[in-house]
């Protein structure tokens, strides 16, 4: 389960704390607070998963949960092997920066070694198709760049389970049917893929089994076409 | 192996060594990126100041300092790399937001990469004090400069321990950023920055050292500027609340790691 607490009841400022702790009342939340709740699921090495659900429904913290970025409030999170994740636009990248600056940046982060990173860097810019542009500062990237260029770092680390979140939209055609055939050879040989896709045809391509998210809670868990064809029912013919 | 869960001592030290390495590179090729004169600009800003300084207390308040500008010297450039550590400590982890929300890694580290490559600056800095201090104060390079590592870790300590819960505690409170800096003009008088502690009133000196800024600028003054070796007892006074402060900043941010990435 992973409840959040959130940041209005923690408190934004001073005067929050005081009333809270030395006047001992609460200060009154306006704000929802979300909770996901009951959420279990078990990924095979080989296996696709994808998330799916209507926005705010926990796809993107069930990603984070799974990355460690989040902590559950309870229950526990068990991964083996290298992980690697595209979970945020653009995962931090600094716009001063060149492309191969923050690749080396963002390779460490992820806990790749100068060494590796040598080894694999033609083969990071060859698979974002960025080319030259490499040495240019990021700002001048456009969003579908900056995409391709954290995709290609994520699969240089080999990790043993992926995660991506809903990236591949932002791409160019030429670029999602790379990421796609990727991620195809990936799962065949023995890969782990955790997805977040709205792409339902994608989702019903790459995946084996589907997690419908509604509100923090899960609705159904299954063969990929059956929960997707449910979803869709669920949102009406217009959907999609 | 379980993955790089940022929940622990499980991210692996040497992945930890190398991304605070790629994090000093990464900082400072972003501050001297695209600046002719790069280095320059790093020293104009505190010897403008001192020029102030120079000027005012050796002509119009005279201070009782032989030689003040060597006097300012000695301390100044240690006094800039604290302040400004602890600055950095308000908006690090939110420059790093974007990383921190998608990759797990003890974030800690981005705390410490700003702080070595600050310290690479200062080394450069404290090489052209010494170079200065020798050739127009001492004429000779005094035996005391050998205990300026000891000093300089110090310095480092404090800061890092400093700004490491400052930089967890702004992340949920802006209160931080507003505070600070008229936290840092209030210790600028506190501190032995324009004037020797010697100046203090004996009643008031066991007060005056429980800021360990004040003893750490006093024992650069004795090593830079008198050229001679700090008193014990200051030096163990100070590494004392200098643990302490790091200690407690250590647990601050501990405590609240877990939570970091969710509030932003």
């Amino acid at each position: 389960m992973k409840r959040f607490i959130h940041y209005e009841q923690r408190a934004a400022s001073l005067r929050e704390v005081f009333i809270r702790k030395v006047l001992r009342r609460t200060v009154p939340s306006r704000r929802p607070s979300f909770w996901l709740r009951d959420f279990s699921l078990d990924v095979a090495p080989g296996e696709a998963v994808g998330l799916v659900g209507d926005n705010g429904s926990g796809k993107s913290t069930v990603l984070r949960l799974i990355a460690g970025v989040y902590t559950p409030t309870s229950g526990t999170i068990e991964t083996r092997g290298r992980l690697a994740a595209v979970i945020e636009l653009g995962v931090g990248f600094h716009p001063d920066l060149t492309g191969a600056e923050n690749v080396e940046q963002y390779a460490a982060v992820m806990g790749l070694s100068r060494a590796e990173l040598r080894e694999r860097f033609d083969q990071i810019v060859e698979f974002s198709g960025i080319g030259e542009y490499v040495h240019e500062p990021v700002k001048y990237y456009s969003s579908g760049m900056h995409v391709r260029l954290a995709f290609s770092v994520a699969v240089a680390v080999q990790p043993s389970i992926f995660l991506v979140d809903e990236t591949t939209a932002v791409g160019d055609q030429d670029f999602r049917e790379q990421c796609i055939t990727f991620i195809r050879q990936y799962v065949a040989g023995g890969g782990t893929l955790v997805a977040v896709s709205h792409d339902l045809p994608i989702l019903r391509a790459l995946c084996h089994r589907a997690v419908w998210l509604d509100g923090g809670e899960t609705r159904m868990v299954g063969p990929v076409n059956e929960v997707l064809d449910a979803y869709e029912h669920a949102r009406g013919p217009t959907a999609e | 192996m379980i993955g790089l869960h940022g929940r622990g001592g499980l991210f692996e030290f040497w992945s930890f060594r190398m991304l605070l390495a790629s994090l000093v590179r990464r900082n400072l090729t972003l501050k001297y990126k695209r600046s002719l004169l790069g280095f320059v600009w790093t020293l104009m800003n505190p010897l403008l100041s001192m020029a102030v300084l120079v000027v005012v207390f050796s002509t119009i308040v005279r201070l009782p300092v032989e030689r003040y500008w060597a006097f300012l010297l000695s301390g100044y450039f240690a006094w800039t790399f604290v302040i400004q550590m602890l600055s950095t400590g308000t908006y690090v982890f939110r420059e790093h937001s974007g990383l921190r929300r998608s990759v797990a890694f003890p974030n800690d580290v981005l705390v410490y990469g700003a702080a070595g490559a600050r310290l690479v600056e200062f080394l450069a800095e404290l090489v052209l004090v010494v170079a200065v201090l020798a050739v127009f104060h001492h004429g000779e390079l005094p035996a005391s400069l050998l205990f300026l590592p000891a000093l300089v870790a110090l310095q480092v300590l404090l800061a890092v321990g400093i700004a490491l819960p400052l930089a967890t505690l702004s992340v949920s409170y802006n209160d931080v950023e507003h505070a600070l800096p008229i936290v840092l003009s209030m210790l600028f008088y506190v501190s032995p920055v324009f004037y020797p502690a010697s100046m203090v009133p004996p009643q008031l000196q066991a007060l005056y050292f429980a800021n360990p800024l004040a003893g750490l600028l006093t024992m650069y003054h004795a090593v830079l500027y008198e050229g001679i070796f700090p008193a014990p007892g200051l030096f163990a006074l100070t590494a004392g609340l200098v643990a302490a402060i790091t200690t407690l900043g250590y647990v601050i941010y501990h405590r609240q790691r877990a939570l970091l990435p969710e509030i932003g």
